[in-house]
Parts: structure tokens; C-alpha cells; sequence
């Protein structure tokens, strides 16, 4: 079974201090440090473990600068196969469609029975380049997995819905699964793993400007501070008693 | 394991007398028995056996400070579970940890532009490159994040300020010691962070190396190329800071304590004396001791990777066992000098329900308690 995995090099945003850059168009990134998008490193272990199970090989492809490497080179060290960077001049111009159209068109030579991306990046949350690619290359998709029991030729993948509902499908190959994070328990790439996996292959493809996009980004800000929230003052024990007290009054307790 | 790996390690000349396992920490509470799994090794060698509970192991040293054929238990534990590690199917707790110091230089998952906001109102001078110091004082990441275990750098930083002393630290710049990231198998990734370390070091000079963790301590000390004799623990330096009259010790402190010896200070190292010297001389009444006392100390589950690997139990934590006695023992501070012991106990007496009768504190913030610890708030 061979499987294509999609991954992006984001920016941990959770605790640092972000900045803007003046242009208004995208965060500075020097203070940043950058790692595998959470979900794509689902999406990895699924290709993998399937590859385990079936044989066939993984294949990551990531659009993304010359540092994307590190992400790569890490998704060798676990185990796939080959990679293929993709790397325009305009990648901060790119849109979900356009990163589609890129990944497509590099994947019309290419075997594949499944192609996984994770359900959503962490930067820009778009959730839209699995199901673009799934268009773009003609086959079927399913977004959000959490849950996938496959066979040769098909796989039974359930999707979460709101309120705790759980849909089930079946879909026969070629397909897009775009990966729910919790879905299995991605591995760890140590350090001389991403060593020897220097000799493994990186394809890079420069296609140059890329200007496919439908989508423009106008402008990034923060949003104004609301009040949303409340804080409580006081001892532990009185705040915990407020705690309490709305926990109860909404139901919660 | 391969049977060279047996060789290594010293483990052929092992005579299964279960001394290692007599005296192993975690074989009272998992399933883990190290002279079993030697025994298997011994008997399969052809075979690779990594039994998963290995992880169980703190690496403590006991096995080995008790091995009668000296052999290298420890190392044979990380030779272990550096083969799962290549394998990269390991705890996602360890995972995350390694992932962390890859990323952030530190196991908490924290970033790296906090990690110095433990200074808070406290005057610490931070060494530029190229700058000079008497002292370099190595903060570890865990004084450095834990709000617990930041008032020891608070303490420590305060006690070196009163005692005229020269000292700076490495600021944001400062990265994770490695020595955790040895004991969970990880060797390639320990020896980036040597590298990367030493290299940081040469930025700077320094005559004395203090670190507040034992852990830290350890490796610099006897792993770290050229380092060794600049390194030397906090307890160790403000018992020399007394002994020369630059830091005055006044025994008025009149609560009960008792010390816990740090498995990585104690059994690993061999510096016992100076974290009583310290306490007995603040202490008004006698210092308390355990029955397993110095090298007969009972580890708290805090090395080797602990602090984020939790095992399979239904039995009490051995930190658990510890806040017990000390409190069986009259002990009202259960005094010790290690961020992660000073972690994992503090856990203990809120487990074992004993909040209002027993305060965990690091010495250094004995000897200079912080704002609301004088009065016995934590
Ligand atoms: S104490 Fe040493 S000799 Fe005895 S069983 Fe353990 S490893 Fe073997
Ligand atoms: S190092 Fe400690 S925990 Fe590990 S096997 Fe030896 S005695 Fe047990």
C-alpha cells in the first residue's frame, strides 16, 4: 500500500510572543520555533503504521522553504520513504487551492492508494488543502477521521460530529483522509534516526511564482481585547467557591 | 541487546544474586525486576529483549552501588532503551519531553524567551557573550519554569548576592543539561546538547560552575568533556562560602527537619556531608535523619526520565513512602536539595494528605525563605 503524506512546517505559537510585521500580511517569525504541524504528524504515523501492516512505501510531500527540511528529514527518520519538497519564490502568497494545485501536479506521476493530510494546519487553520487535492486529482475524500480500520482496497473511517456523533463511511482507494489529531500515537525521531536519514531522498521542485490562487489575504491583526472572560480575586478558597458557584449555576457541576 | 552490548556493560559477569533487584526502588510497586530481565537477556543473547517495563527504572544507582560484580546496570538499562528509542515507539510522555529539549532546550514544553522570568524582582546579572564571571550559576530547566522549584534559583540567587559573590547566569540562552536525555536512551540528542553546551560555555568566562540540580551536576561533572573540576553543586559551594566567613549562618530556625539525600547528589556522587552541614547550622533543633539515610537512601521516582513517565501501579508512589516517614520521624520540613525530589515530594504530601504537618523545602530556601515562606506557607 502506498500511501502520500502532506505535511507543513508551522510556527509554535501557543506561549510565545507574537509580532506582526509591519506590512500587516504576516507574523515575524525570528523569535519562533518551527516543528511539524500537529495534525499532519497524525496523518505520518497512519502512513506509516499502514506501511507496517501492508508494505508499500510513504511518501511526504511538503510545500514549504529550504528549512521545511527539518520537518522532512524527521519523516524519514520515522520511516517514509522519500520525500518531495515543493518550493515557489511566493510562498507567503500562497492559498489553500494553490498549495492544492502545486501538491496535484507533482502527484500525477506518483502511485498512490491513499494520500493523507492532517484535518488542519495550526497557522493559518484553513482545513482546506486535503479536500482540495481530493478534487483537483479527481478522488475521493473524507476530512476529520478519527478512527480507521483499513483493508486492502478500502478503509471504514469515522468522523466525529457535533454533539458526540459518530458517522461511519466506507471509501475504496485512491482517496484523501485529512487526520484528526488523537487518532493513533505518532513516534518519536531520534536524533541519529534523522541523521542516517540524510542519505534518504529529498526531490525539490522550484516551480518559481506560483500564481494560482483564488484566496487573498488582506491583513493579519490581533484582536481588540474583549471581556470575555473574568477574573476573580481573592483567597483560593473564596475564588474556588466563585468557580463553583458558576459551575453550578450553568449546570456544569 | 546484542551479546556485545552484554559484554559492555559488564552483564556476563552477572551472578543473579538479586541484589539489584533487592534494593530497586520500582520493583516493590511494578512489575519491573531488573535481575529478570538481565536473566532473560543472559539466556536469549541472540535475541533483542526489551521488556516495555524498563521505563520503570529511575536510574538511581542502588542496583548498581550494591552489584557485587560491578556490573554496569545502569548503562545497560539506557543501552536498552536506546533501542527503543531508535524505534521511536516510546512513552509519549518521554516523547514530548525530547521533543521539547529538540525544540525549546527545555523538557517542559515551555519556550525558551521564559526562561529567565524566574529573576522577577530579584537582581541576577545576566552574562553577555565574551563576558566574565567568577560564577557561572546553571539555573536547569526546571528551577527555571516550575513555580515551585523557581524559588530555589530565587533562594540560591539571593544567598549569592548576600555573600558578595560574583555570579551570573546564561539567561535565555541557557539549555537543557542533557542528563535526562542520556538516562532515557536518547544518546544521539544528548550528544548534540554536549556539543551545543560546551560550545555555549566557550562563550563565556568562569571559574566555577554551580548548578542547583543534582542532575545537571552529575553530568557536567562526569560526562562533559573538560568541565569537571569547575562544577560543583550549590550545596557543596555555600559550605565553602561559610567555611571562609563570606556567608554567615545562623542556627534560629526552630522547625523539625529531616533530609532526603538526592539519589543523583548521594549514591551517584557522593556528597552526603555538605547538605547537613548547611542544615545543622541553621537548624536550632538536631537534624532528623531517615533509617535509610545517604546511600541506603530510598529514591523519590524522580529520575531517568520519571518526572514525565508515569507506571503502571495500584501501588503508592515511593515518594509517597518517603513523606510517610519523615513524618513518622517528627519531621515538619522535609528538607532536600533537588528540584525533581523537591517536585515529586511535594506531590507526595498532598497524596498522603499531609499539607498541614509537613512543608517540602529545597535548603536553599531554608536558609533564605522567600516572601510568605517564613511563616511556614510553601
Ligand atoms: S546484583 Fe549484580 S550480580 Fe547480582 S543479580 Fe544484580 S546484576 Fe547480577
Ligand atoms: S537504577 Fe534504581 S530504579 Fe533502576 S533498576 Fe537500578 S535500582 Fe531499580
Amino acid at each position: 500500500m502506498n500511501s502520500v503524506v502532506c505535511i507543513k512546517r508551522v510556527p509554535e505559537t501557543a506561549e510565545a510572543t507574537l509580532k506582526i510585521d509591519p506590512a500587516n500580511r504576516k507574523l515575524e517569525v525570528d523569535n519562533l520555533v518551527f516543528g511539524i504541524n500537529e495534525a499532519d504528524n497524525y496523518a505520518l504515523e497512519q502512513a506509516l503504521l499502514l506501511e507496517e501492516e501492508f508494505g508499500g512505501e510513504v511518501i511526504v510531500v511538503s510545500v514549504g522553504p529550504p528549512e521545511t527540511d527539518e520537518i522532512i528529514r524527521m519523516a524519514l527518520a520515522k520511516g517514509a520513504g522519500r520525500a518531495i519538497r515543493i518550493s515557489p519564490e511566493n510562498l507567503s502568497e500562497l492559498d489553500p487551492y494553490s498549495i492544492a494545485k502545486l501538491i496535484a501536479h507533482e502527484l500525477e506521476d506518483e502511485e498512490y492508494d491513499l494520500i493523507f493530510t492532517g484535518c488542519q494546519a495550526s497557522d493559518d487553520g484553513f482545513s482546506q488543502v486535503g479536500v482540495a487535492l481530493a478534487e483537483l486529482l479527481g478522488i475521493q475524500h473524507l476530512s476529520m477521521a478519527v478512527k480507521m480500520e483499513t483493508e486492502e482496497e478500502s478503509a471504514t473511517v469515522n468522523r466525529e460530529l457535533e454533539g458526540g456523533l459518530m458517522a461511519q463511511y466506507k471509501l475504496n482507494f485512491p482517496a484523501v483522509i485529512t487526520i484528526q489529531t488523537g487518532l493513533n500515537e505518532p513516534r518519536y525521531a531520534s536524533i541519529l534516526g534523522i541523521k542516517r536519514a540524510g542519505s534518504k531522498e529529498i526531490r525539490v521542485v522550484e516551480p518559481g511564482s506560483w500564481n494560482e490562487k483564488m484566496v487573498e489575504l488582506n491583513k493579519l491583526s490581533f484582536p481588540p481585547p474583549g471581556k470575555m472572560a473574568e477574573i476573580f480575586q481573592g483567597s483560593p478558597a473564596e475564588t474556588a467557591e466563585k468557580v463553583c458557584e458558576v459551575l453550578k449555576t450553568k449546570g456544569l457541576l | 541487546m546484542s551479546a556485545g552490548d552484554l559484554e559492555k556493560h559488564d552483564v556476563l559477569s552477572c551472578i543473579q544474586c538479586g541484589r539489584c533487584t533487592a534494593g530497586c526502588p520500582v520493583s516493590i510497586r511494578t512489575t519491573f525486576n531488573i535481575r529478570g530481565t538481565i536473566n532473560l537477556n543472559l539466556r536469549e543473547r541472540k535475541k533483542w529483549i526489551q521488556p516495555q517495563d524498563i521505563w520503570s527504572c529511575t536510574t538511581c544507582h542502588t542496583c548498581a552501588s550494591r552489584c557485587p560484580k560491578g556490573v554496569g546496570i545502569v548503562d545497560y538499562i539506557m543501552g536498552l532503551r536506546s533501542y527503543q528509542v531508535e524505534r521511536g515507539k516510546i512513552d509519549p510522555a518521554a516523547r514530548d519531553a525530547l521533543e521539547s529539549i529538540l525544540k525549546h532546550g527545555n523538557p517542559w514544553g515551555r519556550v525558551r524567551e521564559k526562561r529567565s522570568d524566574w529573576i522577577g524582582e530579584n537582581k541576577v546579572r545576566i552574562l553577555q557573550e565574551g563576558e566574565s564571571t567568577e560564577v557561572l550559576l546553571f539555573v536547569g530547566c526546571t528551577p527555571a519554569y516550575d513555580p515551585k522549584a523557581q524559588k530555589s534559583a530565587q533562594a540560591l540567587s539571593r544567598i549569592l548576592a548576600i555573600a558578595g559573590v560574583d555570579f551570573a547566569i546564561m539567561g535565555n540562552s541557557e539549555t537543557c543539561c542533557g542528563n535526562e536525555v542520556k538516562r532515557m536512551g536518547e544518546l544521539g540528542l544528548f550528544e548534540m546538547l554536549v556539543e551545543d553546551n560546551t560550545n555555549l560555555f566557550s562563550k563565556y568566562k568562569f571559574n566555577k560552575l554551580v548548578t542547583i540540580s543534582p542532575h545537571c551536576y552529575n553530568t557536567f561533572k562526569n560526562e562533559y568533556p573538560n568541565l569537571g573540576d569547575k562544577v560543583i553543586h550549590y550545596t557543596q559551594f555555600l559550605v565553602e562560602l561559610s567555611e571562609k566567613g563570606k556567608l554567615k549562618l545562623s542556627n534560629d530556625n526552630e522547625a523539625k527537619a529531616i533530609f532526603h539525600d538526592p539519589c543523583f547528589l548521594g549514591k551517584q556522587n557522593l556528597i552526603y556531608e555538605e547538605p547537613r552541614t548547611l542544615l545543622k547550622a541553621v537548624l536550632k533543633e538536631e537534624l532528623l535523619e531517615f533509617d535509610r539515610n545517604r546511600e541506603r537512601s530510598q529514591c523519590c521516582e524522580g529520575g531517568g526520565g520519571r518526572m514525565w513517565i508515569e507506571v503502571d501501579s495500584d501501588k503508592p508512589r515511593t515518594a509517597e513512602e518517603r513523606v510517610r516517614d519523615a513524618h513518622y520521624y517528627g519531621a515538619e520540613i522535609l528538607a532536600t536539595s533537588c528540584p525533581f525530589c523537591l517536585l515529586t515530594l511535594s506531590d507526595a504530601v498532598k497524596t498522603a494528605g499531609l499539607e498541614d504537618k509537613l512543608q517540602v523545602k529545597d535548603i536553599c530556601s531554608i536558609i533564605s525563605p522567600g516572601e510568605g515562606e517564613k511563616d511556614g506557607q510553601t
